[in-house]
């Protein structure tokens, strides 16, 4: 009975609303543009230095925490993956459990701890939050570094190195740092067999001690929790804690190519070809050059209406895909233009990368096509505040970068200032075009003399990025 | 009935909604929610490959990129300018049973999103071009996602044996072969058939005024012609009695990996739902059984994994193990049966059971932490569960009835070795 009753009171209420007029033939109006508010996260600092930030939300019954150690990057040389393995042995038992009872008490929690070579994070229902949280700093601060478990990673580690040889995807990846940074940067660098097998777990004990510290470290706690029980737990969790004093890299400035160069790796079991353009920029977050370069990136290849995706994908059909990122922060970082191409297709996208980043150089985007992109970034913004975290970043990015206080309160009215001037300037600036590094994995006998026509030097490289003898 | 009156546990959050139906038979649900300048506009039309003719595969997922083409008022290429030059996100997602649309805006973009959708359902260009150039595009992407991706391809070998009979059996890329044989008037009679109103559902969520929406609602949909009803032939697969073996090559890969797979119930079922506790129980967690025994221990698994392929009228529940130190596939399932007959044989412990709850419970709460999951989710309790939008709300109370002794028997119903297929994937040399 109450089943139907309700039925028939929302098909009265159905009846009640009346439509509005439209016109289908244009695109409707937006309404007023929301009040966007950024809340500022609770910040305290330990007295060993942490930094705690505090974001409360209390929509659901849930807190998420995390600790994260900014060190910068790291060179680990002959060691390469020895981060990686300290950062797994985290997980491998404490001091006081092993690693099936620390499972075991973060499972019957029904929570997620995770640790790793910056840190950790947990996340649980409200309930149960003080548990995991001390469980995620337990697991922190006194790992008990089984020496079985050490063995047991190197292994997963090796098959896992194994299990991507034949990948083009990954090979790439690879290839293309080491060609860009070389392969002494802490960018560039990669693990091998030689380099896993090489490493002892005194290694990642020393490694510990080094990186795991409470120095440079950032505690966020987001979701439903109070601020002052926040602080509590983190004094309970970490107050007394003491660790090496971290200071960030000087890294040596890489150059790019003096001209274009095509470097091939052939991975003959390839259905297409990853095809990456690629150089070094110097773009710290402060430089007012910022805002225009995330339009600029945007407009050439940020998405599935931007000229890279139109012209490969939906002119030519060569890719799934195609899209540019660009990199900004305290080091050098990349610009890239990238997608998967079929392999006989190869050559002819390359072309065309090549030309879309020469016309956004040399001819000024359309005031339309910049507004979108604007709007785009506005509209982003909006969107993003549906994740209560990202007031925290945006905090944590503040300090790390150095920015000013107000530079999340401003973002929008400065990427809302940037003309059609700025991003001609900004792309020949940053985005190269008769000085950067085309980098293609794949079928290499479908596409190398189509390269060589097109008037390129192709240069081959082997999957570790060596060069390889031309024949 | 009984079931009900759990609903006040006051675990969780309560998911409101309203819905109705428009005169074509449109379904609406609209979920409001103040707390960030968002709004998700989406549109689940029951449709996918398993609606699909047997010489027509890939018809829906083709679908999916061709109703991106452009409509009546929006030019080609526009649609997703549209709305990325208005701030906003879109994408689309195609399955066995149904095509899912969907655009997320700043809040004050809700007609935007209205239109888009409204243009697509009733006006959109189905052309020559749009097929050209969209059966070039859909056959990269099978070369991304299939072709050129590490044990890309064990879905298709599995599905073709335990789906036999069934349109279950092809995936939803579908065949190049059939698509390239496709003619355009083909095309426009699977729109007319499956893209009609009594055969969707738009669902709302986000920062909206209720009446606002309804009536904007009503002025973009409300003239889309009602379509022919949808009548779906049941498929009824015989059981499966002897266990059938399988091998598949992949070239992109240096590590083999062996796979179990069995036939369930479909997402309706109570069944299903205790599979779904199973797999946590197998590979859920650092203290699951499967990983606790085979990586920690024994160190003879790189990955173990158990999970429930729910479809609408059938599942797959799949075992896979990928050996580390080149243990033999054989040793890796002789320990994963190991595993299932325990479940079959013992209950399990008082403490584990508490612990599903908990990890059930936390996973149900991060599901529905954003405008687009709870629109998703809505859709689904309509399209899928009788009409019953609001299976949203019930899920963590099903979860909570399920007993140990239902765990054990449902193992022991459908996880038997002669119910299944196995499928050795070995590198192609």
């Amino acid at each position: 009975m109450k089943k139907l009753f309700i039925i028939a009171a929302v098909s009265l209420l159905t009846q009640g609303i009346s439509a509005q007029n439209i016109d289908r033939s244009h695109k409707p109006k937006p309404g007023p543009a929301p009040v966007i508010t950024i809340g500022d996260p609770v910040i305290y600092k330990l007295s060993n230095g942490i930094t705690v930030l505090v974001v409360e939300n209390h929509k659901l019954p849930k807190i998420t925490a995390s600790y994260n150690i900014d060190a910068g990057p790291i060179t680990e040389g002959a060691k390469a993956g020895v981060m990686s393995l300290m950062g797994n042995m985290l997980n491998e038992g404490t001091a006081t459990k092993t690693k099936m009872e620390f499972d075991e008490a973060v499972d019957q929690l029904g929570a997620d701890v995770s640790l790793g070579p910056a840190g950790g994070q947990t996340s649980a229902l409200t309930r149960y939050f003080n548990s995991a949280f001390m469980l995620m700093a337990e697991g922190i601060r006194q790992p008990s570094f089984p020496q079985t478990s050490f063995e047991k990673l190197k292994s997963q580690t090796l098959t896992g190195l194994k299990s991507n040889e034949k990948s083009a995807k990954a090979i790439s990846a690879r290839v293309v740092n080491a060609l860009a940074y070389g392969k002494n940067h802490p960018n560039g660098e990669f693990t091998t067999e030689a380099s896993i097998n090489g490493i002892t777990l005194d290694d990642v004990k020393a490694a510990y001690k080094q990186y795991i510290t409470p120095s440079r470290g950032f505690l966020t706690f987001v979701g439903d929790i109070k601020p002052e029980a926040a602080k509590a737990l983190a004094e309970k969790a970490f107050g007394d804690w003491k660790g090496t004093a971290l200071t960030i890299p000087v890294l040596a400035k890489v150059s790019n190519p003096v001209k274009t160069e095509v470097d091939v790796v052939n991975v003959g079991n390839a259905v297409q070809s990853e095809i990456t353009v690629t150089n070094l920029i110097d773009l710290p977050m402060s430089n007012p050059d910022y805002f225009p370069v995330l339009l600029a990136n945007q407009i050439l290849g940020g998405g599935s209406e931007s000229r890279l995706f139109n012209n490969l994908r939906e002119k030519h059909g060569f890719t799934y895909g195609a899209y540019a990122s660009t990199g900004a922060g305290r080091f050098q970082s990349k610009f890239s233009a990238t997608a998967a191409v079929r392999n006989e297709k190869v050559d002819s996208a390359v072309v065309e990368f090549l030309r879309e980043i020469n016309t956004i150089r040399t001819v000024k985007v359309a005031a339309e096509e910049l507004q979108n992109a604007k709007n785009l970034y506005n509209g982003s913004f909006a969107l993003g505040l549906e994740n209560p975290a990202r007031t925290a970043s945006f905090a944590s990015n503040i300090l790390i970068n150095n920015l000013p206080k107000d530079f999340y309160r401003t973002y929008l009215q400065k990427i809302n200032a940037v003309t059609t001037d700025d991003i001609l300037r900004v792309a020949k600036k940053y985005f190269n075009h008769d000085n950067t590094r085309v980098v293609i994995v794949g079928k290499t006998e479908q596409f190398t003399e189509g390269l060589k026509k097109a008037g390129f030097t192709v240069n081959q490289f082997d999957n570790y990025a060596t060069p390889v003898a031309a024949k | 009935m009984a079931i009900s009156g759990l609903c006040f546990s006051a675990f969780a959050q309560k998911v409101q909604f309203t819905e109705y139906d428009l005169d074509n038979g449109l379904h609406v649900i609209l979920h409001q929610d103040k707390t960030a300048p968002v709004v998700a506009v989406s549109v689940m039309y029951h449709v996918g490959s398993k609606d699909e003719d047997t010489t027509r595969t890939g018809f829906a997922h083709f679908f999916e990129h061709l109703l991106f083409e452009g409509s009546k008022n929006i030019k080609k290429g526009e649609f997703m300018k549209l709305v990325s030059s208005n701030g906003g996100q879109n994408n689309a997602n195609t399955t066995q049973d149904r095509t899912f649309y969907y655009e997320v805006f700043p809040s004050n973009q809700l007609e935007l999103g209205l239109w888009l959708e409204s243009e697509r359902m009733l006006q959109p260009v189905i052309n020559e071009g749009g097929v050209k150039t969209q059966n070039e595009v859909v056959k990269e992407e099978k070369r991304l996602r299939i072709d050129n991706s590490p044990y890309g391809k064990f879905t298709e070998k599995i599905f073709r044996h335990l789906f036999d009979g069934s349109p279950y059996r092809w995936q939803p890329i579908g065949s190049m072969e059939h698509l390239d044989a496709a003619k355009l008037n083909e095309f426009i009679a699977f729109f007319k058939k499956y893209y009609v109103p009594n055969n969707a559902v738009l669902t709302i969520a986000g920062d909206i005024d209720l009446d606002k929406t309804k009536s904007l609602v009503k002025s973009y949909f409300a003239e889309v012609p009602k379509g022919a009803p949808v009548v779906r032939t049941p498929y009824e697969l015989p059981p499966i009695t002897k266990e059938v073996i399988d091998t598949a090559y992949d070239a992109n890969i240096q590590i083999p990996a062996i796979f179990a797979a069995y036939r369930v119930p479909g997402m309706k079922s109570r069944d299903n739902k205790v599979l779904g506790m199973i797999s946590s129980i197998l590979s859920g967690g650092g203290s699951s059984r499967l990983s606790t025994k085979m990586v920690d221990q024994k160190k003879t698994a790189l990955q173990v994994a158990a999970f429930n392929y729910t479809l609408e009228d059938y599942g797959a529940y799949i075992t896979l193990a990928l050996p580390n130190k080149n243990t033999p596939l054989n040793d890796l399932l002789k320990d994963i049966d190991e595993e299932v007959l325990r479940l079959q044989t013992d209950l399990i412990s008082e403490s584990d059971y508490k612990k599903l709850q908990n990890q059930f419970e936390n996973s149900y709460v991060s599901a529905n932490s954003k405008m687009l999951g709870v629109a998703e989710n809505l859709a689904n309790g309509y399209t899928f569960h009788n009409k019953d939008s609001n299976d949203i709300n019930k899920q963590l109370d099903v979860i909570k009835s399920i007993t140990r002794e239902e765990i054990r028997d449902v193992a022991k119903k459908y996880l038997n070795k002669n119910q299944r297929i196995v499928l050795y994937y070995l590198p192609k040399k």
